[in-house]
């Protein structure tokens, strides 16, 4: 239990790698959001159960919300500080945590630098022991349970997310990008 | 009487959608707030978010905080508005629940100026516009 404190510290600012980019907020719109409700199919990687359906409806970047359901393995990892020094923070290496609950969770649909879809996932989960837990969620390593699990898809059209060296942090991120709609 | 019952239920819809990166050591809270003038809305919800913090904040009884030490401290779920205020001013208000660096989780209130960002911040706001 941590002790609550009457006011909050003052914030920390970091120093990252590379130069500091003068532009902090990097967004685009589109003119209304699509949505669609998405069924998570059981014995699928929570990779394959986003990105295949949503694929076939046309749906390339997406906001999604995971509304909670059973997997039959997850695995998941944390931030810590990067020993190497090549960034602020890094991913620690993976974390099983058995037949797990996912409670709640966001996940961003975009392209790799190649065009391949990606997922960036968090969220919070109760792992095989019962503990509540959370961090970034490892899709191709966490596999959907026996119930299809729904998902609320927030669609972005009129531009993509696609990953991208950001060179103030020095690791890939994804960021809006004008759509590359050859592919 | 038309105004005390709109302060209870809102009659409106969703307009435009946007998507943001929020670059590191700026503020989540006041960030998105920041998002909102940079796409030009006044009301908007969160329809998805995710990202680290150098460390959290979050607001507990009483009006106090507890601080979760990063780096970094990654956003596992969140949810929240912003709203246009009675002098002009937008204010988002975003709950929800970090994880530390070793996954243990913490939820509450986001407080406003004191959740630096850490690598990066993924947000997703869907226009709200109220009619009437």
């Amino acid at each position: 239990m941590r002790q609550p404190l009457s006011r909050p510290s003052r914030p920390r600012t970091l120093v990252h790698p590379g130069a500091f980019n003068p532009v902090r907020i990097h967004s685009r719109h589109a003119d209304h959001g699509a949505h669609y409700r998405l069924l998570l199919q059981p014995g699928l990687s929570l990779y394959d159960a986003l990105i295949g359906p949503l694929a076939a409806a046309g749906v390339k970047s997406a906001s999604t919300t995971i509304l909670g359901g059973f997997f039959d393995t997850l695995s998941y990892c944390c931030a810590a500080p990067d020993g190497s020094g090549q960034a602020v923070a890094a991913y620690s290496a993976p974390i099983p945590a058995g037949r797990s609950y996912l409670v709640f969770g966001n996940a961003t649909l975009g392209k790799n630098q190649h065009g391949k879809p990606i997922v960036h996932c968090h969220a919070s989960i109760r792992t095989e022991d019962g503990q509540t837990r959370g961090g970034h969620i490892l899709c191709d390593m966490s596999i959907v349970g026996p119930t299809p699990i729904p998902v609320l898809v927030t669609a972005l059209h009129g531009f993509e997310l696609r990953v991208s060296h950001d060179p103030e942090t020095n690791i890939p991120l994804l960021q809006p990008h004008e759509e590359h709609p050859d592919e | 009487m038309s105004n005390a019952i709109a302060t209870v239920v809102e009659n409106g819809r969703m307009g435009r959608v946007a998507y943001a990166r929020i670059a590191p050591n700026e503020d989540l809270v006041t960030g998105v707030e920041k998002l909102c003038l940079a796409e030009g809305f006044r009301n908007a919800f969160v329809r998805g978010a995710l990202g680290s913090l150098v460390d959290g904040c979050l607001g507990t009884l009483d009006g106090q905080c507890v601080e979760i030490k990063g780096p970094a401290i990654e956003v596992v779920s969140l949810a929240g508005e912003v709203r246009s205020t009675a002098d002009g001013s937008l204010s988002a208000a975003l709950t929800g629940v970090v994880a530390d660096t070793q996954g243990n989780v913490y939820g509450g209130p986001f407080i406003a100026g004191a959740n630096p960002i850490c690598m990066t911040f993924e947000v997703t706001l869907e226009e709200w516009l109220p009619e009437g």
